[in-house]
């Protein structure tokens, strides 16, 4: 009788988890509420997909929209301010006041320290401190994760050219998701095999 | 023989829930209201080959100092569609070793032999031979496996100077403790002839794991 109790009591714990998560898995990619993403089953190890759509077309009409948690707050705060926008890496990236607004309201509010997505935890946990980064190619945790990677697979690679393509090699890089499985090198499509390493 | 469909009804309630959770979390990512970038970025490229804007104006703001000409529009859209992710890598394998410990912890836990109150012990303890001792053996070893699939294949994310923080850090101490403490509860049961209290440490060590994989889920 005690064990068909603990059976039945550790079969609903589960099936009422998974229900939850799956539920709590679409309503998660607008909370970033501690709750959600205990009880969330959908996975969470890269960052959080770019849900705003202006955000995804204004960013998305020069580069790859990347999402807000691939940096901290402050460096959003730097980069997404109308005298920085003049001068957005060598070009001029200006947006009206009302659409400057609702992107750095967005980046800000979706920013690394603000997810429970794994890697946006990395990055905040890493830019804690110092100087606040402008790139993300500059950051300490992207350089670590690419510095094996040898140089004839980026920069030598004329379909990749640079580390900011993200999405040319991290094929679901819109869903947020970076982990090493899900990338293809253009021209090395073994490029994680012993032999590729250098 | 009621006993062992019990076992098969638990694994397959756990399987559902786990697959059910899975597949919708799958769809509803995949329903995520964002354009996709591919589109995106075909159609900007339409529109830069048609002329209608000074393309000056429309360069790449690529996030390094040495801007790519003109990559904009050239996705490797088409390749990403071909591209399909291995079901089975290392890093997966790590993964389903660790998912098969826990599923295999609370098996053991559910098959431990129920305690009589006031019984005076007969017969000598079994410690093999046992669905209870069985699972744990296997519980251990899957552990064991874990731990090593994860040292050799994300080694890599592992870095002390980023402090505890760090989620990879987190989910390497818990659930290497906890794979540890499972590690023990087994032995330290196996070499008793007599009762022992073990199940506490397992279930700690089995909590641990699951919390060390939610860290980093």
């Amino acid at each position: 009788m005690h064990r068909k109790w603990k059976i039945t009591a550790l079969l609903a714990l589960v099936l009422s988890m998974g229900c939850g998560g799956a539920g709590a898995a679409e309503f998660s990619l607008n909370n970033n509420d501690f709750l959600n993403w205990l009880f969330d089953f959908q996975r969470t190890n890269g960052v959080k997909p770019v849900t705003d759509k202006q955000y995804q077309e204004e960013c998305g009409a020069c580069h790859f929209a990347y999402q807000p948690g691939l940096l901290p707050a402050k460096s959003w705060e730097a980069l997404l301010t109308d005298r920085a926008l003049r001068d957005h890496f060598g070009v001029n990236a200006e947006l009206d006041d009302d659409t400057l607004k609702v992107i750095r309201d967005y980046a800000i509010s979706n920013s690394a320290e603000k997810s429970w997505y794994k890697r946006s935890r990395k990055i905040a946990a890493a830019t804690e401190h110092g100087p606040t980064p402008l790139r993300i190619t500059g950051l300490r945790y992207i350089v670590r994760t690419h510095h094996d990677i040898p140089e004839k697979m980026i920069t030598g690679n004329k379909d990749v050219k640079s580390l900011s393509f993200c999405d040319k090699c991290h094929t679901q890089a819109a869903k947020g998701i970076y982990d090493a499985d899900t990338v293809n090198i253009p021209h090395y499509p073994n490029w994680d095999g012993w032999f590729n390493k250098p | 023989m009621e006993y062992s469909i019990k076992v098969v009804i638990a694994v397959a309630g756990i399987c559902l829930a786990i697959f059910s959770g899975g597949v919708y979390a799958d769809t509803a990512a995949g329903n995520a209201v964002l354009p996709p970038a591919a589109g995106f970025y075909s159609n900007n490229a339409q529109f830069l080959r048609s002329g209608q804007l000074n393309s000056s104006s429309y360069l790449l703001a690529a996030n390094d100092g040495n801007p790519a000409q003109s990559q904009a529009g050239v996705t490797p859209d088409a390749q990403a569609m071909k591209f399909e992710p291995p079901l089975i890598s290392e890093r997966k394998v790590h993964q389903y070793l660790g998912l098969g410990t826990v599923l295999f912890a609370g098996l053991t836990m559910l098959a431990a032999p129920g305690e009589s109150e006031g019984a005076v012990q007969t017969a000598p303890r079994q410690t093999s031979g046992t669905t209870h001792t069985r699972l744990a053996r296997t519980t251990a070893a899957l552990a064991a496996a874990t731990v090593i699939t994860g040292l050799l294949f994300h080694w890599n994310d592992f870095h002390l100077d980023d402090g505890f923080s760090d989620p990879d850090n987190q989910h390497v101490m818990l659930a290497g403790t906890g794979a540890m403490l499972m590690l023990y509860a087994v032995n330290k049961s196996a070499k008793s002839s007599v009762p022992t209290s073990h199940a506490g440490i397992a279930e700690l060590g089995a909590a641990l794991m699951l919390v060390g994989i939610k860290l980093t889920w």
